[in-house]
């Protein structure tokens, strides 16, 4: 894989992860009655959704910007982690609530997609990947 | 070690390794029967259970890793901060390397004019290897001294001589090494001192010519800015230069401190538009300077190519060189002689100078050091009658009137200084000059690093740095009884037989 295909690839990924998490900070907000049930069921209404809100919104924000997109998909990745553990316990997976949940899948993809092709602006990941390919430093 | 308390780190990392993803099931369970909130901690700890077997299943570049996963990474975290923790706190202030705290606090004084005296006694070693300047019974008034002059090509009776009234130059430096505001700091400060600055091996000096100070355009092996596409010179591009008023002088760079011998390579990435119009060289593919000009294979023909380039450009023109072989320099100075033709000043660049980036060999174990290598040269020339041809330059950590002083008696006629100047702009010796990542902004082109920089003050830095290099001068040349730097000679130099120079004293 190229370097412009790549880079492609990463930024539909980060514009599909942006958009759902998106729309999703909407309802959140507002606190539309299905969010709030959700909430409710997981014990974490009122203050959790606004705070899982907040923490989707600063992921949007840094996945924008080229040079924080790999920090937004990792936190991206984190909350969708914790929504998804909630589908699988508490939330289950039926009607809305199942195509919230493959939503919450969908964007955790993208965001790994994201973090595998910028793997090496990850800190604690890059020091360990290859360092041989690095070009010598300018002499003058 | 039996009956005392120790800390077994195998220990302790297998015990992490294995803490790590229990915690990330204590938070599960937790987070599932007791409170949502606790899957916080379950996924910090599933995402750090993930890297853990990334480091000790998947990548195989580093057995600590590999052994020891998040635990081992402690080490290379602790050992990344150690230059600045040691900068900070446990390096000792005479110890640090190639400036300790002295050293470098003394360019800041100097750069700040904020006074310099210190009390109570000196820290350096006394009974050791370090020269000391020989003082006169009879010191003299400063106003008893000969204002300094310097006429660079006045041996060789040509139209257009340079002259310098104060005996500081700023030494090689391209612009590519340092960033542009940088190099405008310099220029601006240079013009404000009235002393001129070496362009260094950068190509066409834009910014320099921007700010106005009088330039020594520099011509490395690879001729950047006055070059073929073979990399052999250009006379029409040098004749065209040479138009500009601001260039006074051209030196031509036939080797380095601190790789002497080594040419150096300019990484295709780093060749921006700019960089390759300035240097004269084509984008996308990699540009490497030799270890030699193309003209210069022999003592002859160095000889010739020198009166080229003086006969082109019509002005004073130097060589700079850092002394490998003395034998070989004799040969050059016997083929100058030969030939009637002699450069209008050398520059000797001792191998303990600096660079933006050089091999650690070269920069550890190449070349002579300057005292001996400049005390040498001056000798040759003496012996050759050669030393009222030309002027004689010095480099190599002459930051501080007391090395200068040395220089001065070992024969040098006006001195460059590159890193002096460098911390006189706030240089921290962060040492990552060929990494563009340079925390004070001087040696990147990273715009958010040289936004640090604000060119009036740093150009106000590099002048007190002279004006205050030239206070001290002075009265150390009083103390010795002297009226001028010319006056000064190898007797004023207390050396002790552990000393580089301790060879050359006729006891
Ligand atoms: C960042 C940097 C860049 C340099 N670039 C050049 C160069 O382009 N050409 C050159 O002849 N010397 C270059 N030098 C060497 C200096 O001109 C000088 O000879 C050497 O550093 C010794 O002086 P100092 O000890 O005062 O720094 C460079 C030095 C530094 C620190």
């Amino acid at each position: 894989m190229n370097k412009a295909t790549s880079s492609t690839i990463s930024w539909i990924a980060q514009i599909g992860a942006v958009v759902i998490m998106g729309q999703s900070l909407f309802f959140k907000f507002t606190a539309h009655p299905e969010s709030v049930a959700i909430f409710t069921d997981i014990g974490m209404e009122p203050n959790g959704r606004i705070l899982i809100g907040v923490v989707e919104l600063i992921a949007c924000l840094l996945l924008l910007r080229p040079a924080s997109a790999h920090y937004g998909a990792l936190l991206g990745a984190c909350t969708m982690g914790g929504a998804i553990v909630g589908h699988f316990t508490q939330i289950g997976w039926t009607g809305e609530r199942g195509q919230l949940g493959l939503l919450a899948v969908l964007v955790f993809v993208f965001c790994a997609v994201i973090l595998y092709i910028r793997r090496m602006d990850l800190p604690f990941i890059k020091v360990a990947l290859d360092e041989s390919k690095r070009r010598p430093a300018r002499e003058d | 070690m039996i009956g005392k308390i120790s800390i077994d780190l195998h220990k302790v990392s297998k015990t992490v390794n294995l803490a790590i993803p229990t915690l990330a099931i204590l938070f599960f369970l937790a987070g599932w029967k007791l409170s949502y909130y606790f899957h916080f901690g379950t996924i910090a700890f599933a995402l750090l259970t993930l890297i853990n077997f990334f480091y000790m299943r998947v990548q195989t570049g580093h057995a600590l890793l590999r052994n020891f996963g998040l635990m081992g990474q402690a080490r290379y975290m602790m050992e990344s901060i150690g230059p600045e923790l040691r900068q900070y706190f446990f390096a000792n202030d005479t110890e640090e390397k190639p400036f300790n705290r002295t050293e470098r606090s003394e360019v800041y004084r100097k750069a700040k004019g904020v006074d310099s005296a210190t009390s109570f006694g000196s820290q350096h070693e006394f009974d050791a290897r370090e020269v000391k300047v020989r003082h006169s019974m009879y010191p003299i008034l400063k106003d008893q001294q000969i204002p300094y002059s310097l006429t660079f090509g006045s041996e060789r009776g040509i139209e257009n001589t340079y002259t310098i009234d104060k005996p500081f130059i700023i030494s090689a430096m391209s612009y590519g090494a340092l960033g542009e505001k940088a190099v405008r700091s310099l220029a601006r400060g240079a013009k404000k001192a009235g002393i001129p600055m070496n362009t260094g091996e950068g190509g066409y000096p834009k910014y320099h010519l921007d700010e106005g100070c009088d330039l020594i355009f520099q011509m490395g092996t690879a001729k950047f800015g006055v070059r073929n596409d073979d990399g052999t010179l250009n006379d029409a591009k040098l004749s065209e230069l040479v138009n500009k008023d601001s260039i006074k002088m051209i030196e031509i760079k036939l080797s380095q401190g601190a790789k002497p011998g080594k040419g150096g390579l300019l990484p295709k990435e780093k060749i921006t538009d700019e960089i390759a119009e300035l240097r004269g060289v084509p984008k996308g593919k990699d540009v490497i300077s030799p270890p030699f000009h193309p003209e210069c294979v022999g003592a002859q023909n160095t000889v010739q190519f020198i009166a080229h380039v003086q006969q082109v450009s019509g002005l004073p023109v130097g060589i700079k060189l850092c002394v490998g072989r003395p034998a070989q320099l004799e040969e050059l100075i016997v083929e100058m002689v030969a030939q009637n033709t002699f450069p209008d000043w050398i520059s000797v660049d001792g191998s303990e100078g600096g660079t933006g980036a050089a091999p650690k060999a070269f920069i550890d174990s190449v070349g002579m050091p300057l005292y001996p290598a400049l005390k040498t040269v001056n000798d040759l020339l003496s012996k050759h009658g050669a030393r009222d041809k030309l002027k004689l330059l010095a480099a190599g950590k002459l930051v501080s009137p007391e090395r200068q002083m040395v220089a001065f008696c070992l024969g040098a006629d006006a001195v460059y200084s590159a890193r002096g100047f460098m911390l006189a702009l706030g240089c921290i010796q962060a040492l990552q000059c060929g990494n563009n990542t340079c925390p004070v902004g001087i040696t990147t082109h990273d715009p958010e690093l040289q936004r640090g920089i604000d060119i009036d003050v740093k150009s106000d830095r590099v002048s007190n740095y002279v004006h205050n290099l030239q206070h001290d001068l002075e009265e150390l040349l009083s103390a010795a009884g002297c009226r001028s730097v010319q006056e000064l000679s190898f007797d004023h130099l207390y050396i002790p037989s552990e000393s580089t120079l301790a060879p050359y004293v006729t006891r």
